[in-house]
């Protein structure tokens, strides 16, 4: 699969400060979340990924052109960023509109395009309001549409769901996942909410101090915490003890123990283990970790 | 017969831009077209109309009271001619570039919009040069405007019309050329100035304020001692004015500091007439290679200004 995006020994330096330090990962098709607290650089690697600021040293390449240098590059890129960045005295279609044609589409695309993004995020009814009397919720739905309403391929979004609430954050999260399931437009996602990752994100990348930490699919990250959770209805001491025979000492979770790993021979040992101790068994079900527990025992 | 239960609507979802893309060039005039009507307050509510609506009338509307005396008075020799009336015009073209510079520019920074064009197949340079064109053609449109008005009375209040046409067809080219030379001058110092100051009133003080004392100071350096003299020859009045400036010979050089005066010392040059200001006369006195290198100097240096500021923009 082509990179979308690729940072190779990507440095930024703003005099003495490391805003990047030679980060090097790439990012497919997909959702993927650009993850990490506040100051580690996600701004930052997405400013060079757009071209609005220059690398010290390496490289960062959007669709394989470099972005500083080559503006037209450019567009079939959308970026909703993380402030505000509307005029409050036009209307969302006249903004659009022309967000549109700054994109490269003639004025006659471009107000179809309008229409039908406006739609798509659910701002019909209010697209001839002037966009000072939006609320913030709204805001955030016309930042998305300005990104998308030139139909990249690819939209970074930053931080998309700062300052909504629970009902809104959930919205926006929907909306997301429909902007790559239905419209078929990647996305990379930059936040400090890991939630926001865990439930829309395919991949993440960590940033950590301007350094990448971690970076792969959500699913090859929450394997490794995949476990099988054992529920014994008698004779459990004798049950452990027989998986401590066997090499395998389980974790108590209330009356649930929980044995890492969740291959064919965790369930074999297993098996033997429940007919060594003559126990009887009554759940054996396989479960996997959050990015939460994942990231709350520290970096691998 | 009823076509009732027959229409079907289809939601046919998200449906891919698959249109022309037409890049760098379409975004460049996206963002002078989107210039003109931020300026006209076009596609903006009625309150963003007002300012523009009230200076181009106030830039037309000598030219319609000179043009509604000369039809009552045909022979209204009194009434300015092509050369004048920039000059007359001049502080109002000032202060509608003092006050919509800001508009143009400042708002893109202050509501952070920058980013989102600069995201967009556009560079920076692309960005400031569109934006310095829609400006430099609404206060080309407003300049003219007047210029037009007056042309067409004067050719409408002749008595033979194709012989004032002949006898005076100079002035359109004149008046042409001398629009250009106010407009971009005009356009390029309150621009320049909203890269260094990021308060909409005080871009407009510190612009009409520069203008207005520029013209204060040197006039007041080289007026000094004037004497009028009226000399009546029959019906022809002739008036002189002579000055002894307070700071002697090295007058000329002051006045070229007057900023009013510096489109109007290559206006007068262009129309090949003496000025009728105190610092225009002083500036009559030099080569012209002095305004003219005045007038470039103080054009290109907020242009270089603005445009270096765009390019290192930190976002």
């Amino acid at each position: 699969m082509a990179d979308l995006l690729e940072a190779r020994g990507l440095t930024k330096h703003y005099g003495p400060t490391i805003a990047l330090d030679n980060a090097t990962f790439s990012v497919q098709s997909g959702i993927t979340g650009l993850l990490g607290p506040n100051g580690a650089g996600k701004s930052t690697a997405m400013k060079l990924f757009l071209g609005l600021i220059r690398p010290t040293s390496g490289a960062a390449t959007i669709m394989g052109a470099e972005p500083y240098s080559s503006p037209d590059g450019r567009a079939r890129v959308g970026y909703m960023p993380e402030h505000d960045a509307l005029p409050p005295n036009v209307t969302a279609t006249e903004f659009l509109m022309h967000m549109a044609q700054v994109s490269g589409l003639p004025p006659a695309f471009a107000r179809m395009r309008t229409a039908d993004t406006l739609r798509h995020v659910g701002l019909e009814e209010e697209r001839y309001r002037p966009l000072g009397g939006y609320s913030t919720g709204m805001k955030q739905r016309v930042k998305l549409a300005q990104a998308l309403v030139h139909d990249p391929v690819l939209v970074l979004l930053d931080e998309p769901t700062a300052g909504l609430d629970p009902s809104g954050r959930d919205e926006m999260l929907e909306l997301i996942k429909r902007t790559r399931h239905a419209f078929n437009i990647s996305i990379m996602l930059s936040t400090h909410l890991l939630g926001d990752v865990e439930r829309a994100a395919d991949a993440v990348v960590v940033l950590e101090s301007g350094a990448v930490s971690r970076q792969g699919s959500v699913a090859q990250f929450t394997a490794e915490t995949e476990s099988l959770l054992v529920e014994i209805a008698d004779r459990r001491d004798e049950f452990t003890a027989a998986l401590h025979a066997k090499g395998v000492v389980p974790i108590e979770r209330g009356h649930m123990l929980v044995v890492e790993g969740a291959g064919d021979a965790e369930y074999d040992l297993i098996r033997d283990a429940v007919v060594e101790s003559s126990a009887r068994l009554r759940r054996l079900t396989p479960q996997r970790g959050t990015l939460t527990d994942i990231f709350r025992d520290g970096p691998a | 017969m009823t076509m009732q239960g027959q229409a079907e609507i289809y939601d046919l979802g998200y449906q891919s831009y698959e249109g022309p893309r037409e890049g760098r060039s379409r975004a460049r005039r996206a963002v002078f077209e989107n210039g003109v009507r931020t300026l006209l307050g076009i596609g903006r509510g009625g309150r963003a109309k007002i300012l523009p609506v009230l200076l181009f009338l106030g830039a037309i509307s000598p030219a319609l009271v000179f043009v509604l005396i000369l039809s009552i008075v045909p022979e209204g020799d009194f009434v300015p001619g092509p050369s004048d009336y920039y000059g007359i015009v001049g502080t109002l073209l000032v202060i509608f570039a003092a006050v919509m510079a800001p508009e143009l520019l400042l708002s893109d920074r202050q509501y952070n919009v920058l980013q989102l064009y600069l995201v967009r197949p556009l560079t920076s340079t692309d960005y400031v040069a569109a934006r310095f064109l829609a400006f430099f053609f609404v206060v080309l449109a407003l300049v003219y405007s007047g210029q037009i008005i007056l042309q067409a009375g004067l050719i409408l209040t002749a008595d033979e019309q194709l012989e004032y046409l002949r006898d005076n067809w100079l002035d359109i080219p004149r008046f042409l050329a001398a629009g250009v030379v106010y407009a971009l001058f005009i356009t390029a110092i309150p621009l320049a100035v909203t890269t260094v100051i990021s308060r909409r009133a005080y871009v407009a003080a510190l612009v009409i304020g520069a203008f207005l004392v520029s013209s204060f100071f040197t006039d007041s350096l080289i007026a000094g001692n004037c004497t009028e003299t009226v000399t009546v020859q029959g019906d022809d009045i002739a008036r002189e004015v002579e000055c002894t400036p307070i700071i002697g010979d090295s007058a000329p050089y002051v006045a070229l500091a007057n900023l009013f005066q510096t489109p109007a010392n290559i206006s007068d040059l262009i129309f090949d007439v003496e000025s009728g200001s105190p610092s225009g006369t002083e500036v009559a006195k030099l080569n012209a290679a002095f305004p003219v290198a005045t007038y470039i100097a103080l054009t290109l240096l907020p242009c270089l200004l603005l445009w270096q500021r765009y390019r290192r923009l930190a976002l």
